[in-house]
């Protein structure tokens, strides 16, 4: 009824309504969107500025740095000049250079251990100069150095984890909770209770890691860590490098190696202090020439690359890792495998010299008797020729060095016979220092023993301990400087401390080679110098060896080892495992792998070459041996085919 | 023996974890033990506290279980030093008292009953401290040594004594020590190889003088070096020795803590007054 009455008002109404409605949609609708609109728009600018902020300021900025170390009086020293470098977040970057090119020196400015003398580092945009962010840089920039033992704080692995984590002031559940995390990424969770002296080289190096990863950097410099450590503690970091960055952060690594270089995705060189190239590793492996002139080589897997090359192999470009060229390999196509007799590269024949050195049966405990004793010989058999090279390969702690300290008397044998020349040294009346001078002994790292103020009187020490006369001592430091490449006039009143890593190796080797030793023994030679010193005294130690000296090594480096040696043991755990020529033994590639070893990366190559076919002969241990054989192969298949 | 070994001599580290009663005691308990068995063997004079003392300390080797001829090993090589000690302390005492009695005289030598008993003392002492070191040394490791230290000496802090600068001294120095003694090795060694004579006795005194110059120089560059290099990587790690630090000590005081603490505080007490 009611309804009724009020129709035509009602109809007005439904329209009002209608129309309010409609326009209340239409304004939702149109607000909707333009909120809609807003949201994309200003998520879109959003999105631009970040990027925008990632390219204004990188993880790392160095600009125009110059670094003068302050000298007393001296002319200050010219550390780097004018570098300028970009690190993003996420790359890969490895910085090489000579000795003294400032590598270490850039590397310390990352993290503000050293300030700029001129130009900025903005570690995420913040400047190292200021004392108040130097806290944060380090903790989002941390450093694994050369020396393994040097980083070491506490006197257990887990307490020296905790030391960055406490220095943060972090709260003790969240500093136990990294501490696990962190050992467990390195592998050194079951021995967190040890005390760091017990550990290898190669462990300690995992627990610095460690110490640094529990302070969750976005970014690792490796100062040479690995120059340290044998063959496997070698690997495992670096694998464990490669892992890092695929979490995700940032690798900077200083390295003498170039065959670590190549593992990165960006090579920076530096030569003087300055950047001289700065690309992808590919790229900058590619100049041989200029390389060369700055005292660095090529990897061994990219000077392998070229020996291939160069006899016409077919090989895809940028091949960096061995495990690259490997699966890179062609399958011999060369029509039937030639039915030759394989004549592999000749050896020195050696079994039919006397022998220099017999040991037999030497056993050998340190500290016998206490609660640390360690049998680091076991019942091991040596024999070495008159006038052979001799390599002695192993982990740290397999008893390489052990051995050599018998051979000149500096250890005496336990149990077991010992003759070296026409020495006794299982009996008791030997006279220890004929037999010092017999066998002359230069360790690891022989600079580090340098304690006269002038090269002359250093080479000078033994022969005035033998009491020689003035004249004689004079002739015999001539010759031995002479002999290492040092000219005695020019260098016999330089100040030991002022030489660098390359002269003061030298100078080492001269101060035992003064004493004109039959038998020279020689405990990593080469360790911690760049490669023009490196390829220098590899020159100078072949030498040697050619005019008839008698000469054992023992190194990590199976490149050095395939360069200058003829025979090589193996050792492991304090026994000798394998003894033989040197082509013989690189060629049994699974046994060495199993003593943590790994053979040259000629060796690898020609095993997977002869896996795919290819008829090659035993024994190819260097790139152009290798190729050499390739060449023949090739060049006397094509021959049979026509 | 090797004339090389100078890990040998380097007697820190020489920890059982026997997990033993005494082990589980908080660490600061263990310390102050030891702390106050030192202080009581120095103080006391007379030869009847000391044999308590000694038995005492056979009975706590036996608590940590540790074998009592591992322990009195540690005896045996300032043995003879000892008794040169207590023998000259027995012939040559410079002033017998006149109450004194006399046992044995002859010219200028004489021994009395107060000389006889000081030599006695002196033997017993030195024995029973070193017994308490190493008693300490099997009972505390280095890493609970530095814990406890820090937790011993915190209070101080905030006094305005730099304690954790102290205890992170006393830490490096425990940590540096073996690789010092294996520095040291190496270079006696090296030096060896070029013809010098370690060990040998020959040669007068001044010559033998100057072969200790070619080993100190390069242990001194070196320490220095990895002074250098370590404080280097104590600072990557944010350390600056001032600003906040938290500590991993994890306090857990009970009544086995406090009865410990009570009864070696007594015992060193009734050593004083015995």
């Amino acid at each position: 009824m009611y309804k009724k009455v009020n129709s035509t008002a009602s109809v007005e109404i439904d329209i009002i309504t209608d129309y309010i409605i409609s326009e209340l949609y239409r304004v939702i609708f149109v607000h909707s969107i333009l909120l809609w609109s807003y949201f994309c728009f200003s998520s879109h600018t959003k999105e631009t500025e970040e990027g925008k902020m990632k390219t204004v300021s990188a993880l790392i900025e160095i600009e125009n740095l110059s670094f003068q170390y302050p000298a007393g009086g001296a002319e200050p020293m010219r550390a780097l000049r004018n570098v300028s470098l970009r690190i993003e977040a996420g790359e890969y970057v490895a910085l090489i250079g000579a000795n003294g090119s400032g590598k270490t020196t850039l590397a310390r400015h990352l993290n503000a251990l050293l300030l700029p003398s001129a130009g900025t580092v903005r570690v995420e945009g913040m400047d190292t100069r200021d004392p108040h962010h130097q806290r944060r840089i380090r903790s989002i920039v941390g450093m694994v150095m050369q020396y393994p033992e040097d980083q070491i704080v506490a006197t257990s692995v887990e307490d020296d984890v905790a030391f960055g984590p406490q220095n943060l002031g972090l709260a003790v559940d969240e500093i136990r909770r990294r501490i696990e995390d962190s050992l467990k990424a390195v592998g050194m969770w079951e021995l967190r209770h040890r005390p760091p002296y017990l550990l290898s080289a190669g462990q300690i190096q995992r627990v610095a890691l460690a110490g640094i990863l529990a302070m969750r950097p976005r970014c690792i410099v490796f100062d040479e860590a690995t120059s340290m450590l044998d063959p496997l503690g070698r690997r495992t970091v670096l694998n464990l490098i490669d892992q890092l960055h695929h979490e995700g952060i940032t690798i900077i690594t200083v390295t003498h190696f170039m065959n670590e270089a190549a593992r990165a995705g960006r090579v920076v060189v530096l030569h003087q202090g300055r950047v001289v190239m700065d690309d992808e590793p590919e790229k900058v492996f590619s100049h041989v020439q200029e390389l060369e002139e700055m005292g660095l080589g090529l990897p061994a897997t990219v000077q392998t690359v070229q020996a291939l090359k160069a006899v016409s192999l077919n090989l895809p470009g940028g091949l960096l890792r061995v495990d690259d060229l490997i699966r890179a390999l062609p399958d011999y196509t060369g029509g039937k495998t030639p039915d030759v007799e394989l004549s592999p590269p000749k050896s020195h024949s050696l079994s039919t010299q006397s022998a220099l050195v017999e040991v037999r049966g030497l056993e050998h405990t340190y500290l016998s008797g206490t609660p640390l004793a360690q049998r680091a010989l076991e019942g091991v058999d040596f024999h070495l020729a008159e006038g052979s090279a001799h390599g002695i390969l192993g982990s740290t702690g397999s008893g390489k060095s052990t051995l050599l300290q018998h051979l000149n008397g500096l250890l005496l044998p336990q149990a077991g016979y010992v003759r070296v020349g026409s020495f006794l040294l299982h009996q008791k009346d030997v006279d220890l220092q004929s037999v010092r001078c017999f066998a002359g002994l230069v360790f690891q790292f022989p600079e580090t023993q340098f304690f006269e103020q002038y090269v002359g009187d250093e080479i000078a020490y033994g022969l005035r301990l033998l009491k020689r006369t003035k004249e004689q001592i004079r002739a015999d430091v001539r010759w031995a400087m002479e002999i290492v490449g040092l000219d005695f006039e020019c260098y016999k009143d330089r100040l030991t401390f002022t030489l660098s890593g390359g002269e003061s190796r030298k100078v080492a080797l001269a101060s035992i080679l003064a004493l004109r030793p039959r038998l020279l023994l020689l405990d990593e030679p080469l360790a911690g110098l760049d490669p023009l010193s490196r390829r220098e005294l590899l020159t100078k130690l072949k030498r040697l060896q050619r005019e008839g000296l008698t000469v054992v090594l023992s190194s990590h480096h199976m490149e050095e080892v395939a360069e200058l040696t003829d025979e090589l043991t193996v050792f492991h755990h304090g026994k000798d495992v394998m003894r033989g020529g040197v082509r013989e033994v690189f060629d049994r590639v699974d046994e060495l792998r199993a003593f943590g070893l790994e053979p040259p990366v000629a060796v690898r190559v020609a095993a997977a070459l002869r896996q795919r076919g290819w008829h090659l002969p035993p024994g190819l241990i260097r790139p152009r041996e290798l190729a050499v054989q390739i060449e023949h192969l090739l060049v006397r298949s094509s021959y049979e085919s026509v | 023996m090797n004339q090389f070994e100078f890990l040998r001599y380097v007697n820190l580290g020489q920890y059982l974890p026997t997990g033993s009663w005494i082990h589980r005691l908080d660490v600061r308990v263990r310390i102050l033990a030891a702390v106050f068995l030192l202080l009581s063997l120095t103080l006391t004079g007379r030869p009847v506290a000391l044999m308590i003392a000694l038995m005492g300390l056979l009975a706590l080797l036996s608590l940590a279980r540790v074998p009592w001829a591992y322990a009195l090993r540690n005896l045996l090589p300032p043995l003879p030093f000892l008794l040169l000690l207590a023998v000259l302390q027995v012939f040559f005492n410079p002033r017998p008292l006149v109450t004194d009695t006399l046992i044995f005289q002859w010219h200028w030598v004489s021994v009395s009953m107060a000389s006889l008993l000081a030599g006695v003392t002196l033997l017993l002492r030195f024995s029973a401290l070193i017994l308490t070191l190493s008693l300490a040394t099997y009972c505390i490791s280095t890493s609970e040594m530095i814990h406890g230290l820090e937790a011993l000496l915190s209070p101080l802090q905030r006094v305005g004594v730099p304690a954790r600068m102290f205890v992170m001294m006393v830490q490096v120095m425990l940590r540096f020590l073996p690789f010092l003694a294996l520095a040291a090795e190496r270079i006696a060694k090296a030096q060896a190889s070029r013809g010098a004579q370690w060990g040998s006795r020959r040669g007068s005194l001044i010559q033998r003088a100057r072969q200790v110059i070619p080993l100190l120089v390069p242990l001194f560059l070196t320490g220095l070096h990895r002074a250098e290099n370590l404080a280097l990587a104590m600072e990557t790690r944010g350390y600056d020795g001032e600003s906040a630090h938290t500590s991993l000590f994890a306090a857990h005081f009970s009544w086995r803590d406090a009865l410990a603490v009570m009864v070696v505080l007594m015992f060193s007490v009734v050593l004083l007054l015995v």
